[in-house]
């Protein structure tokens, strides 16, 4: 038991601390909001510029996050290679979100109590929504590789996508499927993170404007790694379509075990579809056919694809994908912001992120006031192992 | 408690609380939201260490606890515009019913069966959280607002560390004070064995429902707090591998200690944060941490100064035997002794006839011994009697009234005392605890005092204190009120169970083998409480293998064999009989040798 | 009434994988007494193991598993040597302690693996089986054969062998079974690595079902674990009837309710123990006092 007069003498130390300290309000005089000043125009004129780049490095995203970190290395690499901008370097920090929004917020607040001057990623739009807000508030601007539309609800002047949104993978994929295929028997079958429910309103409403509805509609939790009995559901309608709204790996597997029952639909997916690691779990054979909504369908499209295809696979030794050529792209917007202001900060960068008009290996990119710079994909097929376009 | 202890704590806490008072101080923006986390795992902790440390229930749901207090307040500030103070009292209703139906397994259930269910609800929740369109699924609930306080809203994360550290000194305060009060001790006791606690008056079943109504208090306050600190929420914040972190901060803080909680929580959460670029090696290395502070030191890091000091008290006990007293008298408890009346009791256990319409009676004032080969139903008798079986047949009555199939604690509230045939002692309350758990007789829900009028339980712990302090002095232990019980000579064991029993002031009290492991003169200090026990007016039932103890205590005996009275009278005249010789000779062991 | 058997096929054949992952976690807790939660890492590590060996190291699957039950077995000795002390602790330190070994094999199998996963290419090729519209894909009939193959083996190896029956009386009585001259600490090796090869099995004929990765067995670890209990913890007809119990479950539970298959699965389960918390053939202990 506590002895009454040592605990008096703990309570008057402990009234005098209080007092001491409501003398002035901590975080007044140390720490602070780094050098993000509010709407400031020019940063510190000399040392790099502080870029963070926020992607899971560990956890079931790490794949993403990987791919992500090495499209933003190549292009600073690149600029830093031919001198920097106005004579700085770009420092590129990577920092590891694991996936995890709450790990992010903690991750902004990191990023702005050490004076960076802007973001680049996530690759999941949970985590971006979760980042955002702090990131306004602290005036930096963020280029994500989410594609959400409910980033663009948060209204924020300082996040940017790097590719289009996932109703415009849909919208082209379904337009696609319809239209120019004619089918009309649809199932969906999507997971229950924010990419899958994204993906299952955004196809769903485009195959409504295009006065369908679809035979199925399953869930499954993202976690799940057995999509069987879903996909027994799905069979036993009988569909020409399995519309897949789910991450690489789960999506991969979607295919395997659709096939391994006998189902014959066709299999249309946006972005996931194109990357490897969706082939390598589905499967050559059983990938045969897929149809691929994306806006970066393969390394050998076009000369700037060739061009960055090359100099990927010189720096890692293998060839890119999707999401480093988006990670790749966004870096660049952002290092041609950073150009045509002469490394600004706050307000003026986003103002000049904005202002960017250039054309990158997705498409020409040019912002609209919701941050959205990109508003197309094309359609693939893959056969044997690679996407080819399809001439639309 | 230990002296020099009891004087240095208000020094340490005063020094702590400046401390803690002004390290925002010396933090900068990011360095102040890693402590309001740490802050908020450090309550999450405190609730997991009392449910688990402190009573002894596998939960691992204390992350659904915090996800409920964060999605209350989440749904009830976005969803239907309520303020957040407001939200944050519902928030905290739903999770004291998120806390009852985790506990409801509880009462069906322990160890790793409990462990597996309260780990499955968890999942069942981050399942539902993860789907419902209401809790936002996925991408999880945003914009949820700032708590304000006296009209100023704590935006700054400075400002919330204070409020933070107000809520977590309050819990920890209020923690300490169910643990080291009659609520605690009981909940201490169930955990240590709780049969014993049962026996000696505990509802168990409420209790196991009070561990986990705390918990959810102290998860749900978390959740609340988190909430308005990040004004954001998604799953994997609840995730079943938070729910391990949090399972490692607690074990490795040490689970007994509040205190231990608070730091295993601070360390790990500052830990992640500096190793968060190396994942996959601080991943490593903490599940190495875990495994060798478990293999090496089970008590966690607040069990280090205890095992110093415990192997201090070992040492001291050593010597100790010597300060055994001289047992006093029994202090009168008012009551007067009970009419134990035992008719056609017949218990099964599955086909097995252990008891077999078995009959006796015992009177006020009158030692009754009850005596029989080794498995004829002695010791099931004692467990019907006190509550521990419930019967297949027949009844027993205590004055008139049938405590047949009640529970052991209602039993034990009617009067009944017992002790058992292997000591069971708490082993980690002190011989005074021990002692103040069995006086201790309030019911469950007195302990809505605990909120509502705390003054009352300090009043009701001094009285416990001094009445035990009377029960040690009678029994001479007053020297080992601070001791843990193993660290007793077995002898002095056995004399502080039978002090336990007498604490509850029984009107039956049921001694089961009270001289196994004694010497001579143990033995005849026995006899002499044993005679001071029915003089006081109690009556007395005792199996017993020593023939010579019996013959010399008793005033009747029945004798068992396969779980029917054989014989039954005053001593001489039982031993006498063919039909006893034979029950004994038959199992090859003299009675006079068994021990 | 079609889908209803598509359904029940496809929760037997996962039924059927835990079953052996709740073998594993029963005969280890028989024998020493051990709840081991480490349980679905190095199911895991096995299902890794048979991975590389199959993918990298181009073995055919049928010795490419066998190679990997093997290979984890020996894991499981070391893994055993570690957690000994565990051995007589109480439930929330073997909880942790078991946790913390757990994590340490996720966490080397990052370091070697990457945290990213891969697919496993059916080892069968065969076009699935067509019972009246049900489709039976060949390979599920193959990993609901091996795990019922593996289950009498066991079962002999218990009840046949000079081995067995020293395991077996450890299990009932330790000091018996000392007394009469056998090694306990030695039985207790051999019962975790026998767990572990089992564990091994379960999650290398998963692998071409699901998806090998650092995380698959967290809650493949979980549900063998549910199943064991289900079935009756330590007992082995249970936990072949408590994982095909948990896969039936799991199946309906996923098709009828969709995302919330988790939830319906742990409601019933819970539900479930608490009406017989002793599962289907556990054994009705007795307080003594």
């Amino acid at each position: 038991m506590i002895r009454r007069s040592g605990a008096a003498a703990a309570l008057s130390a402990a009234a005098i601390a209080i007092l001491a300290a409501a003398c002035s309000a901590p975080g007044s005089s140390s720490g602070g909001s780094g050098g993000s000043g509010s709407g400031g125009s020019t940063g510190a004129a000399s040392g790099p510029i502080k870029i963070a780049v926020v992607d899971a490095q560990s956890g079931s995203s790490s794949d993403l996050g990987q791919f992500e970190w090495r499209g933003v290395k190549l292009a600073v690499d690149q600029v830093n290679k031919a001198g920097g901008i106005d004579g700085r370097k770009i420092q590129l920090t990577l920092f590891d979100d694991q996936g995890d929004p709450t790990v992010g917020t903690e991750l902004a607040r990191k990023i702005a109590s050490e004076g960076f001057t802007a973001m680049l990623g996530t690759a999941e739009s949970s985590v971006t929504l979760a980042m955002a807000p702090i990131l306004q508030a602290e005036h930096i601007p963020n280029i994500t590789s989410g594609q959400s539309t409910k980033l663009l609800k948060l209204g924020s002047p300082y996040l940017f996508l790097n590719g289009p949104t996932g109703l415009t993978y849909d919208s082209t994929l379904a337009k696609y499927l319809v239209q120019t295929k004619g089918y009309k028997k649809f199932a969906l079958l999507t997971n229950n993170d924010s990419y899958g429910a994204g993906e299952d309103s955004a196809f769903t409403s485009s195959l409504k404007s295009l006065g369908i509805t679809p035979v199925a509609a399953e869930v499954v939790p993202a976690d799940q790694t057995n999509m069987t009995p879903q996909l027994n559901t799905i069979r036993s309608r009988n569909p020409q379509v399995l519309f897949i709204g789910a991450e690489e790996a789960q999506s991969g597997l979607t295919v395997k075990q659709a096939r391994s029952l006998g189902m014959t639909a066709v299999i249309a997916e946006g972005a996931p579809a194109g990357t490897p690691l969706f082939l390598s779990t589905a499967g050559v054979a059983n990938a045969d056919g897929t149809i691929v909504s994306s806006p970066y369908l393969g390394n050998g499209v076009d000369a700037a694809s060739k061009a960055f295809a090359a100099a990927y696979t010189a720096a890692y030794g293998t060839a890119p994908e999707l999401h480093g050529a988006k990670a790749y792209d966004g870096a660049e917007v952002m290092i041609s912001a950073l150009k045509a202001c002469h490394a600004c900060t706050g307000l003026a960068l986003a103002s000049a992120v904005r202002a960017v008009h250039r054309t990158g290996l997705l498409g020409t990119f040019a912002y609209d006031s919701q941050g959205v710079g990109i508003f197309s994909t094309s359609i693939g097929i893959i056969k044997n192992g690679t996407i080819e376009p399809v001439s639309s | 408690m230990n002296r020099l202890f009891a004087a240095r704590r208000p020094l340490g806490l005063a020094a702590l609380a400046i401390v803690a008072w002004v390290l925002p101080y010396r933090l900068n923006v990011y360095w102040i939201s890693v402590a309001d986390t740490a802050l908020l795992f450090a309550l999450l902790a405190v609730g997991l260490g009392l449910v688990m440390g402190i009573a002894g229930q596998v939960n691992l749901a204390q992350v659904a606890f915090f996800g409920v207090g964060a999605y209350g307040v989440g749904i009830l500030t976005t969803a239907h515009g309520f303020g957040f103070w407001l939200a944050a009292l519902l928030a905290m209703v739903a999770a004291v019913c998120a806390g009852l139906v985790v506990g409801l397994p509880a009462l069906r259930v322990q160890s790793h069966y409990l462990g597996i269910v309260t780990l499955g609800l968890a999942v069942a929740f981050l399942d539902w959280v993860t789907n419902a369109p209401v809790t936002g699924g996925d991408s999880g609930l945003s914009g949820i607002p700032t708590p304000p306080l006296f009209g100023v809203g704590l935006s700054s994360q400075y400002l919330y560390y204070y409020l933070e550290l107000i809520v977590l000194a309050a819990g920890l305060a209020f923690g300490y004070f169910v643990v080291r009060t009659s609520l605690g001790r009981r909940l201490r006791a169930m955990r240590d064995d709780a049969l014993a606690a049962g026996a000696a008056g505990a509802e168990i079943r409420v209790l196991r429902m009070i561990a986990f109504v705390l918990a959810s208090v102290y998860g749900g306050a978390a959740g609340v707090l988190y909430a308005g600190l990040i004004h954001y929420i998604a799953p994997e914040t609840f995730s079943i591998a938070d729910m391990f972190l949090l399972l490692a901060m607690v074990i490795i803080g040490g689970r007994q200690s509040l205190w231990g909680c608070v730091v295993g929580a601070i360390g790990l959460t500052v830990a992640q944060q500096e190793l968060i670029n190396l994942a996959a090696y601080a991943q490593l290395g903490y599940g190495m941490l875990v495994v060798a502070v478990v293999v090496f030191a089970p008590t966690g890091l607040a069990g280090v100064p205890s095992r110093v000091r415990r192997w201090r008290l070992r040492r001291w006990s050593g010597i100790s035997a010597a300060a055994l007293g001289s047992f006093s008298g029994v202090p009168s408890s008012g009551r007067t002794g009970a009419v134990l009346e035992v008719s056609g009791l017949v218990m099964r256990f599955r086909g097995v006839i252990a008891l077999d319409r078995v009959s006796l009676r015992a009177e006020p004032g009158e030692i009754l011994g009850i005596v029989g080969p080794n498995g004829s139903g002695k010791t099931t008798l004692f467990n019907v009697i006190s509550g521990l079986y419930r019967p297949s047949g027949g009844r027993v009555d205590l004055d008139g009234r049938v405590i047949s199939g009640s529970r052991p604690w209602r039993i034990s509230h009617h009067g009944v005392a017992r002790t058992f045939q292997h000591l069971r002692l708490f082993g980690n309350l002190t011989v005074l605890d021990n002692v103040r758990m069995a006086m201790d007789r309030t019911r469950s829900w007195w302990s809505w005092r605990y909120v509502f009028w705390p003054v009352g339980v300090w009043r009701h712990e001094r009285e416990l204190s001094r009445q035990a302090g009377a029960v040690l002095d009678a029994f001479g232990l007053a020297a080992f009120a601070g001791a843990l019980p193993h660290s007793l000579p077995y002898g002095i064991q056995r004399r502080v169970e039978i002090a336990r029993a007498m604490a509850s002031a029984p009107r039956l009290l049921l001694l089961d083998e009270p001289a196994a492991g004694l010497n001579g003169d143990e033995q005849r200090q026995l006899a002499e409480i044993v005679r001071a026990i029915r003089a006081s007016g109690v009556t007395v039932v005792l199996i017993e293998h020593n023939m010579g103890l019996v013959m010399s205590l008793c005033d009747r005996v029945v004798v068992l064999d396969s779980g029917a009275v054989i014989a039954s009278g005053v001593p001489a005249s039982v031993a006498a009989q063919p039909a006893v010789l034979e029950a004994y000779l038959g199992t090859t062991t003299l009675p006079s040798e068994a021990s | 009434m079609q889908s209803f058997f598509q359904t029940l096929v496809s929760g037997l054949s996962f039924g059927a994988v835990y079953s052996l992952i709740a073998l594993g976690f029963s005969l280890v807790y028989r024998t020493m007494g051990l709840v081991n939660f480490a349980h679905g890492a190095v199911l895991m590590t096995g299902a890794y193991l048979a991975s590389t060996f199959y993918l990298s190291a181009r073995l055919p699957f049928a010795v490419a598993v066998p190679a990997a039950v093997l290979a984890t077995g020996v894991v499981g000795l070391l893994i055993e040597r570690v957690l000994r002390p565990l051995e007589s602790k109480d439930v929330d330190l073997m909880l942790i302690g078991t946790i913390g070994a757990g994590t340490v094999l996720e966490a080397v199998a990052i370091l070697i693996w990457t945290s990213s996963g891969r697919g496993v290419p059916s080892p069968v090729r065969a076009a699935p089986l067509d019972v009246g519209g049900v489709r039976i894909p060949v390979y599920n009939l193959v990993v609901i054969a091996v795990a019922a193959v593996t289950m009498v083996l066991l079962t002999l190896f218990l009840q046949r062998t000079k081995r067995g029956a020293a395991m077996q009386a450890v299990a009932m009585d330790p000091e018996a079974a000392t007394a009469v001259g056998i090694h306990v600490g030695r039985s207790n090796a051999v019962a975790f690595a026998i767990g572990a090869g089992l564990a091994a099995l379960a999650g290398s004929l998963a692998s071409p079902m699901l998806f090998v990765s650092p995380t698959m067995g967290d809650s493949l670890g979980i549900q063998g674990f549910a199943a064991a209990i289900l079935g009756g913890f330590g007992s082995i007809p249970g936990a072949i009837v408590g994982g095909l119990g948990i896969g039936v479950i799991g199946s309906f539970a996923a098709q009828w309710f969709q995302g919330y298959s988790d939830l319906v699965t742990f409601v019933v389960f819970t539900v479930l123990v608490m009406v017989r918390p002793t599962g289907v053939f556990g054994e009705k202990t007795v307080n003594r006092a």
